[in-house]
């Protein structure tokens, strides 16, 4: 498998991994570890725009790539917005094999429930 | 031999896939390829130039044999194991479909059995496909079972590409005397030159090599088709079955110039067959040594994976050849272990990895492993260039890889 140089490097430094820990905290997953790909995200969020995001994913490398830009990308976002990209969007930044679109669908699941996790807030 | 000793180049672990030529044999070849040297068609004996050139596919048959345990006129050159297998198992399938239509194999076998049995099934014979046990081994009890009175030919491999097991194929070859009509093909692409192979000592009707994995070329392999006498046949199993001939024979597959008896038409490549010749004479040297060497360092290897906990080694550590350690990891996603070690180590995971999706590996779902473990492993094939700065770069690389991984999915 060949991946793209941006691919690469956001799956090799991966910013924005890992948890964050705290009250009001928002997390959200999708997919399964026994299936192969597991996203998670954690938002911090204050008056509705999102302050930091980390994630965590049990995923083949341009899911855990598009996983680190998106949490890159998530500081001063309102919480309630959409993805940054769409899934087709994604895909060509990546240059993510159509094969693997699927996973791109658990990211952007595993994002919406974080987001409406704080709807229960 | 210190080719793969370069400092910008990762260290290479996959010596099961393929190994580098050596410098000596790739010299030898290189003297059947020009003017000045016996380029001549080993066929075209009216003339120096092809007595020149059969001479040498003549002492490169010899050599192939003495490796193995063979006599030289057993040896038929192929392109490599995937020909001299299908050449094996379709060939013994067509020359044998009147006396019987079902063969024996196992699931961990190569692709290059897998999928010729398939096809012979397409075309209506019978396949049992034996599952080995949770440490890959095959008893050879399991194939006295599935034997049938039809039963014409069983294929099982030596030594498995994935986990290095090694098969008891001589008691197998002996339950296929007994049944009588029940010919035996090995696949020794990751034995032979390797390690102790004895063709005619394991009782054994057919056997595939291949050069690339000791030290020869790509391109050129062989397949062994006995030509002793079994001694027992017909009634064995029952049946009121006779054969014509006392030892195997094949349908040829390929028509056109009768060379290789009639098996393999085609122009015999003598700088290949110089080449593979070499090779298997070269390793027979010093390989009880080689053996020692690896053994150690596969050892080492081992115990400086455990470290990192969550490791299982795949197949029989006490049936396996020492060049070769399957590991998988706990709590990391295959396809990014793999992309996590490039660059700074070459290994693969064992799976044919064909297409996007990387696919668990069947070998290890045949031994048990669930789907995500069998997954998440790593083949680790040793070699001649291998050294014990090579294994211990390889621990350092894998347990930040893993660790990493881990710390990424919260495993």
């Amino acid at each position: 498998m060949r991946y793209s140089a941006l691919t690469l490097r956001y799956f090799e430094t991966v910013p924005g991994a890992g948890a964050l820990d705290g009250v009001g905290i928002l997390r959200g997953a999708a997919g399964s570890r026994a299936q192969g790909t597991w996203v998670q995200f954690d938002l911090q969020v204050s008056s509705g725009t999102i302050q930091a995001a980390r994630f965590l994913a049990f995923a083949c490398p341009h899911t855990i790539a598009v996983a680190a830009w998106i949490t890159e990308q998530a500081a001063g976002r309102h919480l309630q917005m959409p993805l940054p990209e769409t899934v087709e969007e994604l895909s060509q930044r990546f240059a993510v094999p159509i094969e693997k679109r699927g996973r791109l669908l658990i990211i952007e699941d595993a994002w919406r429930a974080a987001a409406q996790s704080g709807e229960h807030h | 031999m210190n080719s793969l000793k370069v400092a910008s180049r990762p260290v290479y672990l996959d010596h099961a896939a393929t190994t580098p030529v050596d410098p000596r044999v790739a010299a030898a070849m290189a003297q059947c390829l020009t003017a000045e040297g016996e380029f001549g068609n080993p066929g075209s004996t009216s003339h120096d130039y092809g007595d020149a050139a059969a001479t040498l596919v003549e002492k490169a048959r010899a050599q192939v044999a003495a490796s193995v345990g063979a006599h030289s006129d057993e040896v038929i050159w192929t392109s490599g194991a995937t020909e001299a297998n299908n050449l094996a198992i379709f060939g013994a399938a067509e020359h044998y479909a009147k006396s019987g239509r079902h063969i024996v194999t196992s699931r961990t076998e190569h692709k290059a059995v897998l999928d010729p049995c398939r096809e012979l099934q397409r075309r209506g014979w019978r396949v049992t496909y034996l599952a080995p046990d949770g440490d890959g081994l095959i008893d050879p009890a399991q194939v006295a079972a599935a034997l049938q009175p039809d039963t014409v030919l069983v294929s099982i491999m030596h030594v498995n590409n994935e986990i290095g097991v090694v098969q008891d194929v001589a008691a197998i070859a002996a339950i296929c005397a007994r049944h009588g009509g029940a010919w035996l093909h090995v696949d020794a692409a990751q034995s032979a030159g390797k390690c102790a192979v004895d063709f005619a000592g394991f009782g054994v009707n057919l056997m595939s090599l291949s050069a690339h994995k000791a030290y020869g070329p790509k391109g050129v392999g062989a397949l062994l088709v006995s030509r002793r006498d079994r001694g027992q046949h017909g009634d064995a199993a029952g049946g009121a079955r006779s054969f014509a001939h006392t030892h195997i024979h094949l349908q040829a597959l390929h028509f056109g110039g009768g060379q290789e008896r009639g098996l393999r038409a085609g122009t015999v490549p003598t700088h290949q067959v110089v080449g593979m010749g070499l090779a298997f004479e070269l390793a027979d040297a010093g390989r009880k040594a080689e053996v020692a060497r690896l053994g150690g360092l596969r050892e080492r290897l081992w115990q400086g994976l455990q470290l990192l906990g969550g490791t299982f080694r795949n197949g029989a550590a006490a049936h396996s050849v020492p060049q070769l350690l399957n590991v998988s990891f706990e709590g990391v996603e295959g396809e990014s272990l793999l992309a996590a070690v490039r660059g700074r180590l070459a290994v693969s995971t064992g799976s044919a990895c064909t297409s996007a999706l990387q696919e668990p590996s069947y070998v290890l779902r045949a031994l048990g492993r669930g789907e995500v473990l069998s997954e998440s492993s790593l083949r680790f094939g040793l070699g001649r260039t291998t050294c014990e700065q090579d294994i211990d770069t390889a621990l350092a690389v894998v347990t930040e890889a893993v660790s990493r991984l881990r710390r990424i999915s919260g495993a």
